[in-house]
């Protein structure tokens, strides 16, 4: 082992190659990991933060939550069913804002609720809101009045909240009067009567779902928070297309890992010859290569994750990328992973090693 | 040929890593890129694919359909536009519809008859000619949206009012929004079919304003003019509705990021490859030198193993992609031969250009380093 690590001190160069290898391809690892991330988390904040068991649609509405309304009646229903210990109302409507001081409209997701789901203060006065953080980039500022849709309807903003967007636009969230008035005047299509919402957010104890959904005899379709954050548009499709990408990628970093080793193992067959002969044993000289794999999957990781930080930071705004520390964890677990089992590929050359035919062929 | 193939077919582990990973690598760079163009058709193929020269926004919306209405006196501002030959009303929505026995999500665009806004891509069938016809996305026929099928619009439980029920009487190739099923109908339709569903509904506006321009005009300049003059809109040339589509800009810089990381590390691998390999068989070459081969034949070894690498690599990620793409169809992920041959060939103009340094070092072997004990220098 240390004859290993004295080899990478004293002679870098011959790592060189895979090192800048594994580092592009960590490079790509946390750019695709960070793109999945930046759309999951930028999409689902808003359902992620609720703390309620269950999330209930109006059956038709194929669990979306734009197309699903719930009526004062079946609210009734709803609160009726054995288990149910709380239920709020959610609305959310999707709509450009002018944010004083910007010539840019704001994406923003204006969000009506009861309870407040996590992060969240209690519910504001009317016509006023939490932001998310994610409007400070648009210019928001605390007490700043943004002129939400077409009928340009203002929402003071009275502090911030974080990681509760909506489909990558900004959460604002308001009271639910608020979130009617704004949805009825810039969206008359779609009008919302005083004692609608979109959907229910409940908690309580036992099978909820099923009891809630048989209660109203199938007028509602009733999601677990998971269950819903995936039923997200293109929620699902991102996550097992980025997933694809990341594995075979992964796959590569294997390939290339086992490729390099096993070229320097062969390089260094005539001198592991001479090793074996004088004692050494097999172990300890495999466990010599797996460890210069794992220093330059290391080196590769530090390396690859600074250029990503470094793209982070020059890469246009529209693009929504986010990288967080989980995603760099498992980065790293996979380099080292894929390190290990890449330079396992060189073990039945050095094994194959036979210390007699070293002796007058070292060179 | 025979002393390049030999050495493969003696160092099969080194030669099938380094193919493998080739493989992989070309297939992600195919893959992505088929991804990359069918999701973006997938999701704005509706605007792509229809008539109207010009589409107006309300400026509000920033460019997305779902997010934008054309209040009245908007509408009638627009017809106002010097260069404007005809505008109408277009409508846009996503409704849970019947179709196949089925709930799916369909996504609704109603047009005037005749009109701007008309799918432009007809493959089967006709245009709607009267109320509750529909030109469905020829992709989603087998799921209940072929020629003659109806598709019925749910309403909320125990509302009490008539479906709507659209009948299929043409297919339009590429013409899906969101990735879901679509259906062109005429606005009247639209409207019964958005009132259908939310009966509370004040009021049906149109989501943008579909123009046709006069002969002669640019679109480019009457966009720019009717949204100078029209307080409140952004109007946008097909071409910009499409590119400039919330998504599309991202989706497309994002995978250019990706593929240009790809695209530098297959050369990479190969190049490095063939250079560590040039100097482990650094004393053999200089044998062969030494007895009277030329640098030619060698340097056509080293060129024929990077060429079959690649060519081999291709093939693996071309097998990949055939299967993978079964799989993501829904995707629009197709295998075209003119992708998959000019990525292979860019990669191995890629790769024969990073292994000219192998190559160098080939050329600079000098065979007397074989007899003068002084040790070989590469």
């Amino acid at each position: 082992m240390g004859l290993a690590l004295r080899e990478l001190r004293r002679r870098p160069s011959r790592f060189t190659v895979a090192t800048v290898v594994l580092t592009f391809l960590t490079l790509l690892l946390l750019l695709l990991g960070g793109l999945l991330d930046g759309l999951y988390l930028g999409s689902t904040g808003a359902i992620r933060a609720q703390q309620a068991d269950v999330i209930v649609y109006s059956s038709n509405a194929r669990d979306s939550f734009l197309r699903s309304r719930i009526d004062g009646d079946l609210r009734s229903v709803v609160e009726g069913v054995d288990g149910v210990s709380e239920v709020g109302g959610l609305g959310v409507l999707l709509l450009g804002g002018e944010v004083p001081g910007s010539d840019e409209i704001a994406d923003v997701a204006v969000i009506g609720f009861e309870t407040p789901p996590r992060g969240v203060p209690d519910v504001p006065a009317a016509g006023r809101a939490w932001a998310d953080e994610r409007l400070r980039d648009a210019g928001v500022d605390l007490g700043d009045t943004i002129l939400v849709g077409p009928a340009r309807s203002p929402i003071v903003v009275d502090g911030f909240v974080d990681d509760t967007n909506y489909l990558l636009q900004g959460g604002l969230w308001v009271d639910l009067d608020t979130w009617r008035a704004t949805q009825n005047a810039n969206r008359p299509d779609a009008f919302v009567a005083d004692d609608v919402v979109q959907v229910l957010v409940v908690s309580g104890t036992g099978d909820l779902a099923g009891a809630i959904d048989g209660a109203t005899a199938g007028a509602t379709s009733t999601l677990t928070r998971d269950e819903a954050v995936t039923a997200l548009p293109g929620v699902r499709e991102q996550n097992a297309t980025f997933s694809a990408i990341i594995y075979s990628t992964i796959a590569v970093v294997l390939a290339v890992v086992g490729l390099f080793f096993s070229l320097l193992t062969l390089e260094r067959t005539a001198l592991y010859g001479v090793l074996k002969a004088v004692g050494a044993r097999t172990r300890t000289l495999f466990g010599g290569v797996v460890a210069q794999a794992v220093t330059v999957a290391l080196i590769a990781f530090a390396l690859g994750s600074l250029l990503a930080l470094l793209a982070g930071a020059a890469l246009p705004a529209g693009i929504p990328l986010q990288l967080t520390a989980g995603r760099f964890a498992f980065t790293l677990v996979a380099l080292v992973v894929a390190a290990v089992l890449g330079s396992a590929i060189s073990l039945r050359r050095v094994i194959r090693i036979d210390p007699a035919s070293a002796i007058g062929s070292a060179s | 040929m025979n002393l390049a193939l030999t050495e493969m077919r003696r160092a099969k582990t080194r030669f099938g890593l380094l193919t493998g990973a080739v493989g992989l690598l070309v297939y992600l760079i195919l893959f992505q890129q088929a991804l990359s163009g069918g999701l973006i058709e997938q999701f704005i193929g509706a605007l792509k694919h229809q008539s109207a020269d010009v589409l107006v926004y309300n400026a509000q919306a920033r460019k997305n359909l779902e997010g934008s209405i054309i209040l009245p006196e908007q509408q009638a501002a627009v017809g106002s536009v010097p260069g404007v030959a005809v505008v109408e009303p277009l409508g846009e929505d996503t409704f849970t519809v019947l179709a196949g026995g089925e709930e799916q999500d369909a996504v609704v665009f109603g047009y005037v008859l005749d009109g701007p806004g008309a799918p432009t891509t007809l493959v089967e069938g006709r245009l709607p000619a009267g109320g509750f016809e529909a030109v469905a996305s020829s992709r989603n026929a087998a799921d209940g949206f072929d020629i003659g099928d109806e598709v019925t619009v749910l309403v909320g439980p125990g509302a009490e009012v008539e479906p709507v029920v659209f009948t299929v009487v043409g297919l339009a190739r590429d013409i899906n929004y969101s990735v879901a099923p679509v259906l062109f109908t005429d606005y009247t339709s639209y409207e019964a079919a958005k009132r259908t569903v939310n009966p509370d509904a004040a009021a049906v506006l149109p989501t943008v304003m579909a123009v046709a321009v006069a002969d002669g005009a640019s679109s480019a300049e009457v966009a720019a003019a009717i949204t100078a003059a029209v307080p409140g809109t952004e109007a946008l040339t097909r071409q910009q509705a499409v590119d400039e589509s919330p998504g599309v800009a991202s989706v497309r810089q994002s995978f250019n990021v990706i593929l240009l990381l790809f695209y530098l590390v297959i050369p990479l691998v190969t190049g490095l490859f063939f250079l560590i390999v040039t100097f482990q068989k650094a004393n053999s070459l200089t044998l062969l030198r030494a007895i009277g081969s030329p640098a030619g034949p060698l340097v056509r070894a080293l060129l024929t193993q990077v060429v079959l690498v690649v060519l081999g690599g291709g093939v693996i990620a071309t097998i990949l992609f055939a299967l993978s793409s079964g799989a993501t169809n829904s995707l629009g992920v197709r295998p075209e031969p003119g992708p998959v041959i000019t990525t292979v060939v860019v990669v191995l103009v890629l790769a024969l250009l990073t292994s000219l340094a192998a190559v160098r070092r080939v050329l600079r072997i000098d065979p007397i380093a074989a007899v003068s004990g002084t040790g070989v220098q590469v």
